[in-house]
């Protein structure tokens, strides 16, 4: 048995780290940039400020990359084309290092590729020292082109939109402007005469880059290896140590296996935190939910084994076969429809239709119990149906199976009434798959209840996986969808264990 | 009376059923079940609807004659959505309803499923008055807040729920049924390569794919920023790219097994690799996955879930298959074959899957069923959905604007449920009919 459960764990392993790339991959391929998102689109790619809140902006940006690990290498290893280096993953900002990726791929020339983005940031570094003080109507529409144009070489590839900004920036560095120097005198000056050097390396460097076209090396494979430190392995296992004092201020996260999900995009709360509370609310309903079912439908299961055949037994499957195709959401628009609110007259008007009642300190336990109970009436209705269909069937089913063996024959033949023979015999082995349906329902609670919660509004886990779908919230939405994975797998080896426990004539080992 | 004639029925079936094969009791087994059969004509009719929907509820006549032209605006579309035609300049953005015809033919419900009608908006009762010239025009099962005739929107989503079923369930197939195969009829210990052959695949299969998907990456990325369907073209093009260059290694294998200690034969455990795969691949939420994969996604369509669907809905079938042919590989006709020296392929292809696809079928039908309703409650939940194309889901979730539209809730709802029904009711009626053992 314990070697068993053991090699079970050990199957884990594999499935495990499947599961967790997928969610890994899924969350790279994950459209915005997380740390722009998290800094609220505040004071980064903004091309007006002072050069002062620039540089704050980008040391705010540099400081949150670090904290959530993303300016690191993405996996242990990449396999790229030999045009790439293995450092662009230095390139801090999202945006700007696919745009260098794919101008790689379109020049092939990583040194020159390189040259031109470095000329630009000098540009872009240049233009920001400037104080724009004193400056004419004309003149300051130039500066706000030269920035502009500027910043738009960071996120374009296109030869025409490149050379368009190009354009412009040549054009807006030699401006001319006539002021005044006192109440008689004017002269002519070029304010941003100061770039042109810049503008020229900028623009030398384009035309060097667009004349060595060389894309062959796209065509050879590079591998490189990046060592632990990199992404993946910091989400997993966090880059505080394990053992022993964390000295490095900037290693804040503890990573999947020590309970830290990352925090959550929206108000920056901790994953845990969000979903302890939604996890409570899963973890009652489904409690009553369970309990509910299974009182109703074994029963009716085994009623309709035992008058297999009849027209009742006939009639109660196909319904029931029927209730099993019954979409949940169908039946839930319905009620919220017609039982909650007054259209349909005040008769009807029966359920409040959202949420899960009152909360707050400020009601009694029994109050806020009795007003959630209400309120939870008509989603709990709607869940079960399904479930209840499903579990009856497996019910008869499974009677019928046992109804048919020889121990049976000879409980009847031996004359026991038989009332006693199905309650005594039949039905307590029966139950044996019964009970471990229970594990496999683990996971379906997760992912089950997700349209039931979103029309009645109720904050469980289904609800705060639609919501952070909307949301495009992925770090509680991947945590969510690793747990549910790990629950499946866990309901799974827990459903061997019980079936090896309530029937002993299987042997687990054998098997395995 | 009675019993003489199941006599004679049952004498009929025992002479024929020596030359029977196995199709043919699995169909009259089929035939047997009333609920399946009657199931299985409904379900023809829902195909024939959702076939001609076009031709059920348009604005633009079947036909009519107009300032002296005949036109058969419905066909004429087709013609102009593929760019083989262009619309009269008489014709073209006009209101079919209030042209002056010599003579004209409407289809049936006179309504198109995203037009609106402006004088029957805000939720129109299919009971209550409706501002209309004659009963020809009546939305007989209502409209919506923006005057769109429901029965229409319900003949066309028909045709999305169809291909919902027919898109996701022939990928899972596809998937499911070479994948099972390979697992059920290699085991754990009959496939054997050379060593030679095994590293230089090894090899290989990295190679391949860099070639063709990495090094296409920005041609797939751009494809996929374009369409979904434009995506497709470019990601089968990488994937034949990718089986040709998988060609090289296995080429050059020829070659290298005349070194001895190349040739020497290594066991492959296919079973043990499918199974795990399948396992992962199951205990991964399918309607999270695809939440997940949606909010990725910038332009998520209703071709991306069919697709997504089928890619996560293979493991049945291949379960299924992965059993049956575990079952067939022992059978003599198998062993004949062998001993014919018929090439692996040939005997897998040809003799052993044909053989064992029965079963499948039962997982298909219960597949379109799920298919439908996952896609439905996408639809419902707004995830996934373009605003030109009306499903059954979305329609539901407009019940939830209004309370009072009754209509809105039920009939949608219903088409749902009678389908995913019809599709269950086949699915148990072919498990009854095929292995009766795999019923609970």
């Amino acid at each position: 048995m314990f070697k068993y459960v053991l090699k079970r764990l050990l199957y884990f392993v594999p499935t495990f780290i499947v599961i967790s790339l997928i969610t890994f991959m899924l969350g790279q391929m994950a459209p915005g940039d997380p740390v722009e998102l998290k800094l609220k689109g505040g004071m980064g790619g903004s091309a007006n400020g002072q050069s002062s809140e620039k540089m704050a902006g980008e040391k705010a940006y540099m400081e949150l990359s670090e904290k959530l690990g993303k300016n690191l290498p993405a996996f242990y290893f990449s396999i790229t084309s030999a045009a790439y280096p293995d450092t662009l993953y230095k390139i801090p900002r999202q945006n700007e290092r696919k745009n260098l990726d794919r101008l790689i791929s379109m020049y092939g020339n990583w040194n020159n590729v390189s040259d031109y983005y470095k000329n630009a940031k000098l540009l872009e570094q240049k233009l920001f020292q400037f104080s724009n003080t004193n400056l004419d109507e004309a003149s300051y529409e130039k500066l706000k082109a030269l920035r502009d144009n500027n910043s738009e070489l960071f996120i374009n590839y296109d030869k025409v939109k490149i050379g368009e900004s190009l354009k412009t920036i040549q054009a807006a560095a030699i401006h001319t402007t006539t002021i005044k120097t006192d109440s008689t005198h004017t002269k002519t000056i070029q304010p941003f005469i100061f770039a042109l050097p810049e503008v020229n390396n900028l623009v030398a460097s384009y035309t060097k880059m667009n004349n060595e076209i060389n894309t062959s090396n796209n065509y050879v494979p590079a591998f490189h290896w990046f060592g632990l430190n990199n992404q993946y392995h910091r989400w997993l296992f966090g880059d505080v140590p394990w053992f022993g004092k964390n000295d490095n201020p900037s290693k804040v996260s503890k990573g999947f296996f020590r309970g830290d999900f990352g925090n959550s995009i929206l108000d920056n709360r901790p994953v845990a935190s969000i979903l302890i509370e939604a996890v409570k609310l899963t973890l009652l309903i489904n409690f009553f939910e369970f309990f509910f079912i299974y009182i109703i439908a074994i029963p009716l299961g085994v009623s309709l084994a035992v008058k297999k055949g009849t027209s009742y037994d006939r009639i109660v499957t196909t319904l029931n076969f029927m209730l099993y195709s019954l979409p949940a959401f169908w039946i839930a628009t319905m009620c919220i429809i017609f039982f909650t609110n007054p259209y349909y007259g005040e008769a009807l008007n029966l359920f409040p239709d959202h949420g899960i009642g009152k909360t707050g300190a400020d009601f009694g336990f029994w109050e806020k119990a009795v007003d959630r109970a209400y309120h939870l009436i008509l989603p709990m209705f709607c869940m079960l149906l399904g479930a209840f269909a499903f579990i009856s069937r497996m019910m008869r089913g499974s009677m019928l199976n046992v109804i048919r063996q020889d121990y049976i024959r000879t409980a009847f033949a031996k004359g026991l009434e038989p009332r006693k023979v199905f309650w005594k015999h039949a039905f307590r082995n029966s139950l044996i798959p019964i009970i471990t349906m229970f594990a496999s329902f683990l996971p379906a609670m997760i992912s089950g209840a997700v349209i039931i919660e979103y029309i009645f509004t109720i904050p469980a886990m289904g609800r705060i996986s639609y919501e952070s779908v909307v949301a495009r919230n992925f770090p509680v939405l991947f945590t969510i969808l690793m747990f549910a994975a790990i629950l499946t797998m866990l309901g799974n080896l827990l459903a061997d264990i019980l079936y090896g426990f309530v029937d002993p004539r299987i042997s687990l080992t054998k098997k395995a | 009376m009675a019993t003489n004639n199941t006599s004679n029925n049952t004498s009929r079936e025992i002479s024929t059923q020596a030359d029977q094969s196995y199709w043919a009791i699995v169909k009259r087994q089929f035939k047997k079940n009333k609920l399946a059969v009657w199931s299985l004509r409904i379900i023809i009719f829902i195909i024939t609807v959702g076939l001609l929907a076009d031709f059920l509820a348009n604005d633009k006549p079947l036909y009519c004659s107009y300032k002296g032209n005949t036109y058969f605006p419905v066909l004429k579309e087709y013609a102009v959505d593929m760019r083989l035609s262009k619309w009269p300049e008489e014709l073209n953005n006009v209101v079919w309803k209030d042209l002056k015809y010599d003579a004209v033919i409407f289809a049936p419900i006179p309504y198109a499923p995203e037009k609106t009608d402006d004088k029957n908006n805000d939720y129109k009762s299919p009971m209550g008055s409706q501002e209309i010239v004659s009963t020809r025009w009546r939305h007989w099962l209502g409209t919506d807040q923006l005057g769109r005739d429901l029965l229409s929107g319900l003949i066309h989503g028909t045709r999305i729920a169809m291909l919902v079923g027919v898109v996701s369930m022939s990928i899972a197939s596809v998937i499911g049924i070479l994948l099972g195969s390979l697992a059920g009829y290699y085991g754990d210990e009959k496939l054997k390569i050379s060593l030679a052959r095994l590293i230089l695949n090894i090899i290989g299969v990295p190679l391949a794919l860099f070639y063709a998907f990495n090094t296409r990456g920005y041609i797939l990325e751009d494809a996929l920023a374009d369409s979904f369907g434009s995506f497709c073209i470019s990601f089968l093009i990488s994937f034949f790219l990718f089986l040709i260059l998988m060609l090289i290694p296995n080429i050059i294998t020829i070659g290298l097994k005349k070194i001895a200690f190349l040739d020497k034969k290594v066991t492959i455990p296919v079973d043990i690799l499918i199974s795990r795969m399948i396992e992962v691949i199951m205990s991964i939420p399918t309607l999270l996955l695809i939440l997940s994969i949606c909010a990725i996604v910038s332009k998520p369509s209703i071709m991306l879930i069919m697709v997504i669907i089928g890619l996560t809905g293979w493991t049945g079938i291949a379960k299924l298959i992965r059993g049956e042919l575990l079952k067939v590989r022992s059978l003599e006709f198998i062993e004949a074959a062998q001993s014919l020296g018929y090439s692996e392929a040939r005997i897998l292809f040809k003799h052993a899957i044909p053989n064992s696809l029965t079963p499948v079928l039962i997982s298909i039908a219960f597949g379109v069923a799920g298919a439908i309703l996952a896609e439905s409650s996408l639809s419902f939940l707004g995830i996934g959905t373009q605003a030109d194309v009306i499903t059954w889901g979305k329609l539901l979730s407009s019940a939830r604007e209004y309370a009072p539209a009754w209509w809105l809730a039920i009939f949608p709802g219903f088409a749902i449920f009678v389908t995913v029904t019809i599709f269950n009711f086949v699915g148990e009626g072919l498990t009854d009919a095929i292995d009766p053992r795999l019923k609970q």
